[in-house]
């Protein structure tokens, strides 16, 4: 009796597990009908996102994004170099996004994934177009903060995001770790040595101050006006479901993301063709969702900032 | 030695994965396969999609052996793992160098006849390194083949090594593998107790260089307990599932003689089952069960299909 049970309880998961691989757009609007997703989400909101500051210590400033299972790792790493005649006070930042073989089995060592590209130059325009703004609307980071000696030397911040783990909403999770990555960093100390280069001052030279003045006292954080949020959407028919995890992008092909900075103002609106095209009215909806979810990740990011002071 | 840690489970989308620290050095492994290997005309479709098709080029087709698992392995090092940003993460030589150790240790254990015509994968990054990369890389491989259920000889683990100030020192850290003395990596098989990885660097008299080994050894075992120890923790909720749903599908349970256990306590138990039904597949002349007398370490996944192969059968 009890093996009965336990062999259709089997055999129903397998039949279950065969549909959803054979029928894989049947399979989710099945769920879609009740306006529910297969992993019991409702339409609008999108997975458990975490946040975690400093993941990795050898870097000025890091975080580890985490939505669903989606998994980013971000680092900035600071280096001195001499900025451009062109704009003598300003330092720059060079942002590179890689996806290697351990995140998703689709991505072999001989052939890189497609969305590599097209996530490192979405992350890069958004990022590096919303810092280049002179005009009194201010980007995320101001430039010329990242000068040291006007027309010698300036910083030059590497960011590289690793993808860990690729379940969906690849931009949305990148642009996450990036910001969090760009709030955890500080500056590091540095002088000038007799030559006149730069080096960097390391903490435990206490007695070898006196020599060198440091050219920027203390390690500083960067001031970051308004920071950039993203949501990602896919739009199938008459419904728009929020943050898709893998196997629903591949199946409904149109996306549709958001990026909307901290005061509720449209950064960017990217939507690259697709089989479903969209009245202004969905689209208006996308960005209602992404507000929504611009709150919830500047709290979680609030949150991971202010666990990062305690200790 | 450092403070090791690690975990199983890290990439949900791998087969199998595994992230792994030694002190500052921080390592994530990720492990695809048994998967196709690149056999027939490139025709794969990812898994979900309906209406849109990728064709995968042949690229492998001349690798693949026709009765053995061919295992590929791949070592990259992330931007801001070391202290100055590195250029070139991968294809430079040392990278290539570690990935072909790798390769080989890893293959010298997995049985690797079980499974002809495909494919296994293993990726390491590391995303910090301070010292002992390649040994923290060869420990994360073990836990993340061990969690894709692919069938190995034993665990292989790995430590290092040195010799300063006329000290040996186990498991060197970047300031101390920098400042010149000799660099001993070893890799074993624990329960073997047989070596597989020896590597060195530098110079060093034959007499210390046996200290320095043993103590490597000595290093080895306290990770391979350490890693079992990880495995127990997964194991006992695994075991239990496994035995319920057996005792009540099978129906006669009778005595195998039990493979050396090898592994713990609760894996005791595992085994006594894998054997049960390794009798019972023997029933079958059509099946075949590994039939060399080594221990063999059979992930969940590997009991699920086992479990639904003699459903069908009977």
């Amino acid at each position: 009796m009890v093996s009965a049970n336990v062999s259709g309880d089997l055999s129903s998961e397998m039949e279950v597990d065969a549909f959803r691989r054979l029928f894989p757009l049947r399979y989710h609007e099945r769920f879609l009908l009740d306006s529910i997703r297969p992993d019991a989400r409702p339409l609008g909101r999108a997975r458990d996102t975490s946040l975690a500051l400093g993941a990795v210590a050898s870097a000025d400033g890091s975080a580890l994004a985490k939505i669903g299972c989606t998994t980013m790792l971000a680092a900035v790493k600071m280096e001195v170099m001499t900025p451009p005649k062109e704009s003598p006070d300003e330092g720059s930042i060079a942002i590179e996004f890689y996806m290697p073989p351990i995140c998703s089995p689709l991505v072999r060592p001989g052939r890189p994934a497609e969305e590599a590209p097209v996530v490192s130059k979405q992350l890069s325009d958004t990022i590096l177009r919303h810092v280049n703004v002179v005009t009194s609307f201010s980007g995320m980071i101001n430039l010329k903060e990242l000068s040291l000696v006007s027309g010698k030397a300036a910083w030059m911040a590497y960011l590289d995001i690793y993808c860990l783990d690729a379940d969906g909403s690849l931009f949305d999770a990148a642009l996450l770790a990036a910001v969090a990555a760009f709030s955890h960093l500080r500056i590091p100390v540095v002088s000038l040595n007799e030559e006149g280069r730069v080096v960097v001052v390391s903490e435990e030279n206490e007695e070898g101050k006196s020599e060198k003045e440091p050219v920027n006292k203390g390690k500083r954080k960067l001031t970051l006006s308004s920071l950039p949020f993203s949501l990602t959407c896919i739009l199938h028919k008459n419904y728009i479901l929020a943050d898709p995890t893998a196997e629903e992008e591949s199946i409904m092909e149109t996306l549709v993301t958001v990026v909307l900075d901290s005061s509720g103002q449209l950064v960017s609106l990217y939507k690259p063709g697709g089989p479903v095209l969209a009245y202004a009215s969905a689209v208006q909806d996308c960005i209602a969702l992404t507000r929504q979810r611009v709150k919830e990740l500047k709290s979680i990011l609030n949150e991971a900032i202010s666990d990062m002071e305690v200790d | 030695m450092r403070q090791i840690r690690g975990e199983i489970g890290a990439v949900a989308k791998a087969d199998g994965s595994a992230f792994f620290e030694m002190g500052n050095t921080k390592v994530i492994a990720a492990v695809y396969g048994p998967r196709e290997g690149f056999g027939k005309d490139g025709e794969t479709h990812s898994y979900w999609s309906e209406n849109s098709r990728v064709n995968y080029k042949v690229e492998n087709r001349s690798q693949q052996i026709s009765d053995q698992a061919l295992v590929r392995c791949e070592y990259t090092m992330a931007n801001f793992s070391t202290g100055d940003r590195m250029r070139k993460p991968k294809g430079d030589r040392r990278s290539t160098e570690i990935s072909l150790v790798i390769r080989q240790t890893m293959e010298a254990c997995i049985l690797t006849h079980l499974m002809p015509r495909s494919q296994i994968d293993i990726f390491v990054q590391v995303l910090q390194a301070d010292g002992g990369t390649r040994s923290a890389c060869i420990n994360a491989a073990t836990l993340a083949l061990a969690d894709a259920g692919i069938p190995m000889r034993d665990l292989v683990t790995s430590c290092s090594a040195g010799y300063l100030n006329s000290t040996p020192l186990l498991d060197l850290n970047y300031v101390e593998d920098s400042a010149g003395g000799p660099d001993v990596t070893v890799g074993i098989l624990p329960k073997l107790d047989k070596v597989t990885l020896l590597q060195m660097d530098a110079k060093l008299p034959m007499d210390i260089f046996e200290n320095v080994m043993q103590l490597a050894i000595e290093g080895c075992k306290a990770i391979a307990n350490y890693i079992r120890e990880v495995f127990d923790v997964k194991a006992c909720v695994a075991s239990m599932v496994i035995c319920l749903v057996l005792i009540f599908s099978t129906s006669d349970l009778y005595m195998g003689i039990f493979l050396d256990s090898g592994i713990g306590g609760h894996y005791n138990c595992s085994f006594v089952l894998c054997n049960i039904f390794v009798k019972k597949i023997n029933r079958n002349p059509q099946k075949q069960a590994p039939s060399d007398g080594s221990t063999c370490f059979y992930g969940k996944q590997k009991w699920e299909e086992l479990l639904i192969s003699t459903r069908d059968e009977s």
